[in-house]
């Protein structure tokens, strides 16, 4: 016992002595391209805590124990330097660019990491890349940028929210929508508007203001977000103060013009005429036929709709920011200002906006921060009836486009609007009410807009009491005000019966968010690294509401809702709050950045639950090996070859809270009005039993660098259990519940996939230089149980009115769900059916002797049929769900210029294009030039268009779903194609540092059997029950745009 | 290093405290009634009770588009629009079971049977258990047990109009709709197989002679009459139920309580129905006139719905109206001095002058009235069976015939001896029946009743009783999610 304590002592006494040794080492760190000294360069001595940073000029002063050999130099974007001491005190050190960026910084959940020591699987798309796109919000631009994150624009509104699934449909009845977390803070996201302008809260986010976007996919990732993370996170980080003794300015601009593309040919006047009065003579030749009928100048009138309904919209968007850091304090101020049309006429959208993220080194323990966002939106959109819910729409302007008679026009020869009532008038012709609207009106005279005020804010306070350990609290907000108005005139269309509408809404959701964390990394014996981090987050939600309307006009003057009208509205509004409390951790260890560990654990509790199931556990813990790392492998001929081997498997529960409301487990009475009397009525059979949504997320990737890292290859398989799912149960609807439907925890579906990311540095020489993206993902979804034997199926139904999907166990979700036809017979000019039977059935609209069942008859002439429905003969007809998907990126540089392609593509999906039932249809409705030339005319006619007969709108799937109308929706689409040209080394007078050019083209073209404008489309947006629906939208858009970029 | 212990010790504090809010973690909705405070005062309760009959007056049931379903599939109209959102695949005959007519008035009727349920479970348990004797008396308890009671026998007398094969086909031996008489709130229950008609039409008469001894003689104000229920509410109603099982006998025992033998026909007891002397005042504002023994209020503020009022359907106005077939004998029938034709409104359709049915005027804003039963029905069940029933017609059926044509069309009275036989006499109810109910939903009624087809119109063919499209399939949702339905 004496000798160790004499020896503790000695041991003590020689610590001390070394202590006391310590030797300074100064020097100066520059870059090696230019020889410009670099700041904020961290020189550490490896294996200990010291560290300091160099200054403004690059120099640094660092003591050292006596016993210290290497020096470490790090820097972003630079490779890391180890330098042996050796006896040195000046040690200057020349920092080599990492143009492959192999040791770039990631953001995770809560902190950051190096890429190389990611073990999740995270994807990471840079803000520069979105932030010259033409379009309202970042998250159009991620199409194919991000393997096994497929994005939908469902079409050309403007601030239409994109559907976005990471890995699959995660869900079935709530949102397979990701949590969005912007600097820490999850925020609020979809279409805020109560009106047909679409209002895309993300929107909100300045696509410039944004460093960096992180997709967070597999669950070690993820599971940190426990209850919220089924779905992928997505993590935005807005921009910093730029390093360096220069505050940087940038000025960002362009203007464009943007169209729709690939609009319907639909017949003109003539051929109008010939097509109806043959249907009309097939269906009884004792009809009034259809005539031309001639304007005011006496010319046939020939209406082109679609010139009325779409446009070239013009667009352009400024934005400056200044960035900039001092010893202490970093900067970045942003303003911006965006106005822009869309391609459909009074459609707009116009944001302002300011940044100013701050961060202040208080001492060298206390740093503070504080990021501020306020963002106003005003959009402005017609009824285009192509948001969800709006398919079949009176108003909606998709269809109005290709459905209207070319033979009428929107103005009577007096020069008055052309209608009769709400509808549009029928000129004399023998049509009858035509019941839709005339377009030119209620676009003059209609108004919908919604306006969005936005407050992002976070204020962050870190201690660092010891090298390595990080005390932070975080305290973020997310408050916002939409207000919606709504005019709507008396003169014609939805608001003709009431005399003119006016109603506004004004919604505020607010959020506050506070996490606490500490976090302590440190090394122990050099080689194991280790990290620990605790934490606790609230989180509270609010969301108020309140409408009022007004009807009845007392003068056609009053279009504002302060104006004089008759009657006032009900009111409305709604009122909800919900609270989070989470408690987490996380642990991860690496030794020798070889062997990596990393688990964590969360525990949340959410108040919309039932009283006793608030609380739910979730985690996932990861484990990865850098194989190349290995003595045994570096030393080898595949260690020579192949660089950064990395093999990693991940696991973990996650859950789901998105469709649970506030008061989900409560059975609950509402109250309304019986005439002028007071009623209370049961409106909500809650489940008390309602527990989280959750999944077991499986992961195992392989990722490595061949040709020292010109060519990076990551690999993953994912398996998604959805094994806990929340299913509104339908019910059978004798029994009168509520919405026909109960929550309850049952029901399990599993997504599954490989991913591909490639990037490839074909050619890097000073003057040219090639860089390929490739990603490539595959996806397989199946449902395997439901609520069997009550449930075994679910229906997906378009805009409340058509039943379009049916979801089965065994199959994937979401399926179309039809009868199956087989063109046209060529004897008969009759649509083939195939019954459940196998049979195939022929229908003629004009049989109706001796009864109307005489419609429907056997093809081999046995006689009469059943008719056929999709309730007795349908059958699954297509996955909507693509197997593959992705993009390919290559990006050019030449001398001063650039240049991009961007294509994203999807394959082995069907989509139903309700649409062209639509534009078949022998009722009044004009119909494609395709059915002009080549409808059925005479026996032996091969074609796909059935013999015309008026009034037939079951031939061409207007009131049955068919597989003529479920078509492949495979697609390559050359989505941004930009030039640009770099003008450098400008005279110093000139206070410019460089100037870029550049020209861009955004959706140039889709490659596509598809027959409708576009494959990338959901008339149903995010829903997970009916997707792959194409109804009655408009196309998508195409953007030309011209801008430049200045650094002062 | 002081002031760093102390940052630290404050952020430790801080991010201990954090977790305290946890009695945020219950929040009570500020905009909705919890279960267990639904029966807390009378004026809930009452409530409740309004809340049954705005269930029913929802605009796919007896707000509106039920009678029009009930009319269109009958001769009597054309449609000014093929759009299939208001109602042309009925008028067409075209409808499937994922048709939205079917589809949404089994949901809603069903819908209000459960609401009526709810109510009735309620009501009873609260009153047995003792929390209700304080808060009301036991006269209104019967009356509210009796309104819930005639709601759900209303209710199901309607869906069999559609779902189901006449009663008098087989004596109600056809499959009949699924009788749910308990409250469902849960995921439970959802297989249960279809009641016979008969048992169905048992079910009704039982809820309808259980309500009656409790109902309210009557209410203080004229809309309260006309939109609550009272007895002689169900007395009326019961005459409908009975002339559609051609149970004579008892049409005439109900019909007596609440029709005098002879005229001025009045009823004797209870709120006094009689028939307006004017046709068109019962149209017009205030909707409350003793001839309406039960009609669907509205109010600026409380409308039908998009396409869902009886004006959407008839006025001359609207885009998607109905307008009358001149060929049909409702229409050739008429006398132009007849007070019902004067009432017709017309409109310019394809360039021809049409007619349509007057009785809802008001197009902006649509508030008037819809009617569910009038005094005027009475009068004409008990004379249909008065003759159906002796086999002969008599002086007090012709009066009674009489007193329903006359009030429209005083010089179109009949006589006895304008009768050869009891088959001339219900020929002529038949007629008046059709003309004097144009537009209020009992044209499909009364020819289903007498097992006779579905006239045409236009293009579109009869429908025979013998055809599979004579009644609604049951509705594709029910199908699918009730195993033990059977489809028609």
């Amino acid at each position: 016992m004496k000798k160790l304590l004499m020896m503790f002592t000695l041991f003590l006494m020689a610590g001390a002595l070394a202590l006391a040794q310590t030797v300074q080492i100064s020097g100066t760190v520059t870059s090696s391209e230019d020889g410009l000294p670099l700041p904020g360069v961290a020189v550490t001595v490896k294996g200990t805590t010291i560290g300091v940073s160099t200054n403004a000029s690059g120099a640094y002063v660092i003591s050292v124990p006596a016993n210290a050999t290497t020096l470490s130099f790090q820097f972003i974007g630079y490779k890391p330097q180890d330098v042996t001491i050796a006896g040195q005190t000046t040690i200057n050190v020349q920092m080599v660019q990492d143009l492959f960026a192999v040791d770039e910084v990631v953001v995770v959940a809560y902190g950051v990491q190096q890429k190389r020591d990611v073990a999740g699987a995270i994807s990471s798309v840079k803000g520069d890349a979105v932030k010259l796109m033409p379009v309202q919000s970042f998250d159009q631009t991620l199409q194919g940028k991000a393997a096994g994150v497929m994005i939908t624009l469902p079409n050309g509104v403007l601030n239409n929210p994109p559907v976005i699934r990471v890995r699959g449909f995660n869900s079935i009845s709530s949102s397979s929508f990701p949590l969005v977390v912007v600097d820490g803070v999850p925020v609020f996201s979809g279409n805020f508007s109560a009106n047909s302008s679409a209002a895309n809260a993300l929107a909100d986010i300045a696509p410039s203001d944004i460093q960096s976007m992180e997709i967070l996919k597999d669950a070690s990732a993820t599971a940190i977000y426990g209850s919220r993370a089924a779905n992928g996170v997505i993590l935005i980080t807005t921009r910093r103060g730029a390093i360096g003794p220069k505050a940087r300015v940038t000025y960002d601009g362009f203007f464009g013009y943007t169209q729709p593309y690939n609009l319907f040919e639909v017949m003109n006047a003539d051929q109008y005429i010939e097509h109806k009065n043959l249907a009309r003579t097939n269906l009884d030749p004792t009809l009034a036929p259809f005539t031309l009928v001639n304007d005011a100048n006496g010319n046939p009138i020939n209406t082109k709709w679609a010139d009325y309904i779409y446009q070239t919209g013009f667009q352009h968007s400024h934005a400056i920011t200044i960035s900039g850091s001092t010893a202490a304090t970093s900067y970045f101020l942003s303003v911006g200002y965006s106005d822009q049309e869309g391609m459909i006429q009074k459609n707009t959208y116009a944001r302002k906006n300011a940044r100013l993220n701050l961060e202040h080194k208080f001492n060298k323990y206390i740093t503070f921060g504080g990021n501020f966002g306020l963002t106003n939106g005003l959009n402005s959109a017609p009824n285009t009836g192509s948001l969800p819910g709006q398919g079949f729409n009176t108003a909606g302007a998709g269809r109005l486009a290709f459905v209207l008679p070319p033979n009428i026009a929107p103005y009577l020869n007096d020069g008055n609007y052309n209608t009769s009532g709400s509808a549009i008038g029928n000129m004399g012709q023998p049509m009858g009410n035509l019941g839709y609207y005339n377009p030119v009106p209620i676009f003059d005279l209609n108004r919908f807009t919604s306006e969005t005020d936005r407050l992002l804010a976070t204020l962050t306070a870190t201690i660092q009491p010891v090298k390595g350990l990080f005390i932070k609290t975080v305290y973020g907000i997310d408050n916002m005000m939409v207000e919606t108005q709504t005019y709507q005139t008396g003169l014609t269309g939805d608001s003709f019966a009431a005399n003119g509408f006016v109603g506004h809404t004004f919604n505020r959701p607010t959020r506050w968010t506070w996490t606490n964390t500490i976090n302590y990394d440190f090394t122990v014996m050099e080689k194991l690294n280790l990290g620990v981090l605790a934490g606790v987050e609230e989180q509270y939600t609010k969301s108020e509401s309140w409408s009022g309307s007004k009807t009845n006009a007392t003068d056609p003057f009053f279009k504002v809702y302060q104006g004089s009208w008759v009657t006032a509205g009900m009111g409305g509004g709604g009122l909800s709050e919900d609270y989070f409390l989470s408690y987490f951790g996380r642990f991860n260890a690496n030794l020798d950045r070889k062997y990596y560990f990393e688990v964590s654990v969360r525990r949340d509790a959410f108040s919309g639950l039932s009283i006793g199931n608030e609380w739910g556990t979730f985690g996932g813990a990861s484990l990865m090996w850098n194989i190349s790392r290995e003595g045994f492998i570096a030393n080898s001929a595949l260690g020579e070859n192949v660089t950064d081997m990395r093999l990693k498997a991940s696991y973990g529960r996650v859950g789901n809270i998105s469709g649970i409301g506030s008061y989900e487990s409560l059975f609950l009475y509402g109250s309304g009005v019986y005439g002028a009397a007071p009623t209370w009525s049961f409106v909500q059979a809650g489940n008390p039993d309602l527990r989280w949504e959750a999944s077991d997320k499986y992961d195992v990737g392989f990722s490595f660098g061949l040709l020292n890292d010109r060519i990076q290859v990551d690999l993953n398989w994912y398996y998604n259990n959805v094994n806990d799912l929340i299913l509104n149960l339908p019910q059978a609807p004798s029994k009168g519940v509520p919405g026909n439907s109960v929550p309850v925890n049952i029901g399990a579906m599993y997504n599954t996939g490989v991913e591909l990311s490639l990037t490839t540095y074909n050619v890097t020489s000073p003057n040219f230089t090639w860089t390929t993206n490739f990603n490539f993902s595959t996806l397989k979804n199946e449902v395997t149980a439901l609520a069997a034997p009550a449930v075994t199926e679910l229906v997906g139904v378009t805009s409340g009115l058509e039943t379009t999907n049916r979801t089965l166990v065994g199959h994937p979700i979401g399926m179309i769900y039809g009868v199956e036809t087989r063109g046209v017979d060529p004897a008969t000019g009759r649509r083939i059916f195939i019954n459940a039977a196998g049979k195939e059935v022929l229908y003629g609209h004009e049989l109706t002797v001796p009864t109307v069942a005489s419609r429907w008859f056997y093809k081999d002439g046995s006689g009469l049929a059943p008719a056929v429905s999709v309730a007795s003969d349908g059958k699954p007809l297509g996955s909507t769900i693509p197997k593959v998907y992705g993009g390919l990126d290559n990006n050019f540089t030449f001398f001063d210029f650039d240049a991009t392609i961007g294509l994203t593509y999807a394959f082995g999906h069907y989509v139903y294009n309700g649409s062209k039932a639509g534009l078949r249809d022998q009722r009044w409705w004009n119909n494609s030039v395709e059915v002009y030339e080549t409808a059925w005319k005479q026996p032996g006619d091969i074609t796909n268009i059935p013999k015309p007969v008026f009034n037939d709108n079951l031939s061409n799937g207007s009131a049955i779903i068919m597989s003529e109308n479920v078509e492949k929706g495979d697609y390559v689409k050359l989505r941004t194609l930009a030039l640009g040209y770099t003008i450098k080394n400008l005279p110093a007078a000139v206070g410019i540092e460089r100037v870029r050019i550049y020209t861009q083209l955004f959706n140039a073209w889709v490659f596509t059997k598809y027959t409708g404008s576009d494959p990338e489309v959901s008339s149903n947006g995010n829903s997970n029950l009916a997707p792959g629906i194409d109804r009655n939208t408009v196309p998508q858009a195409r953007t030309y745009s011209f801008g430049v970029n200045i650094s002062f | 290093m002081k002031n760093i212990l102390k940052g630290s010790l404050i952020l430790l504090m801080t991010f201990l405290l954090g977790g305290c809010s946890k009695e945020n973690l219950n929040p009570v909705p500020q905009t909705l009634l919890g279960e267990a405070q639904a029966f807390d005062t009378k004026d809930r309760v009452v409530g409740q009770v309004n809340g049954m009959y705005a269930s029913v007056k929802s605009g796919a049931f007896l707000g509106g588009r039920f009678y029009v379903y009930l009319d269109i599939r009958a001769e009597n109209f054309f449609p000014k629009s093929t759009n299939l959102v208001t109602n042309y695949a009925t008028w067409n005959h075209n409808v499937l079971s994922t048709t939205n007519e079917v589809q949404g008035l089994w949901n809603s009727i069903y819908a209000s049977i459960n609401a009526i349920n709810i109510f009735l479970e309620g009501l009873n348990a609260n009153w047995t258990s003792g929390k209700l004797t304080t808060i009301i008396t036991e006269t209104e308890y019967n009356q509210y047990l009796s309104e819930a009671l005639t709601l759900r026998a209303i209710s199901y007398f309607s869906l069999l109009q559609l779902y189901a094969q006449p009663y008098n086909k087989n004596a109600g031996a056809s499959p009949g709709v699924p009788l749910r008489l308990q409250a469902e709130k849960t995921g439970a229950n959802n297989d249960l197989a279809r009641s016979t008609v008969a048992e169905v039409y048992t079910q009704i008469l039982e809820d309808l002679n259980d309500a009656e001894p409790g109902a309210i003689n009557a209410y203080s104000t004229a809309l309260l009459n006309t939109t609550r229920i009272h007895k002689n509410t169900i007395i009326a109603f019961k005459t409908r139920v009975y002339i559609n099982m051609n149970n004579f006998p008892a049409v005439k025992t109900e019909a007596a309580k609440i029709v005098p033998a002879a005229a001025p026909f009045v009823a004797p007891s209870g709120h006094p129905h009689q028939l307006s002397s004017s046709f068109a005042a019962i149209w017009n504002s205030p909707y409350t006139l003793p001839e309406s023994i039960f009609s669907m209020p509205f109010t600026e503020t409380n409308t039908a719905g998009t396409q869902n009022s009886k004006a959407h359907y008839n006025h001359p106005s609207s885009s998607e109206s109905y307008y009358l077939n001149r060929t049909a004998q409702a229409f050739t029938a008429l006398n132009d001095a007849d007070a019902r034709k004067v009432q017709f409104q017309t409109g310019v359709v394809n360039s021809v002058t049409e007619y349509f049915v007057g009785k809802w005027r008001s197009f902006t804003p649509q508030i008037d009235y819809a009617p569910v039963i009038r005094y005027a029905e009475v009068l004409l069940n008990y004379a249909e069976a008065l003759v159906r029933d002796g086999g002969t017609v008599t002086q007090q059926a012709v009066d009674l015939l009489n007193a329903v044509r006359t009030r429209s069309f005083p010089a179109g009275a009949y006589v006895l001896g304008d009768f050869a036989d009891a088959a001339a006499f219900r020929a002529a109810i038949m007629l008046e029946r059709n003309i004097e109910f144009l537009g209020e939903g009992f044209r499909n009624m009364d020819l289903a009743r007498n097992m006779m087809a579905l006239p045409g119109k236009g293009t579109v063919p009869a429908i025979q009783t013998t055809d599979p499209n004579y009644i609604w399939p049951i509705p594709e949702n029910e199908m699918i999610f009730n195993k033990l339905m059977i489809q028609n």
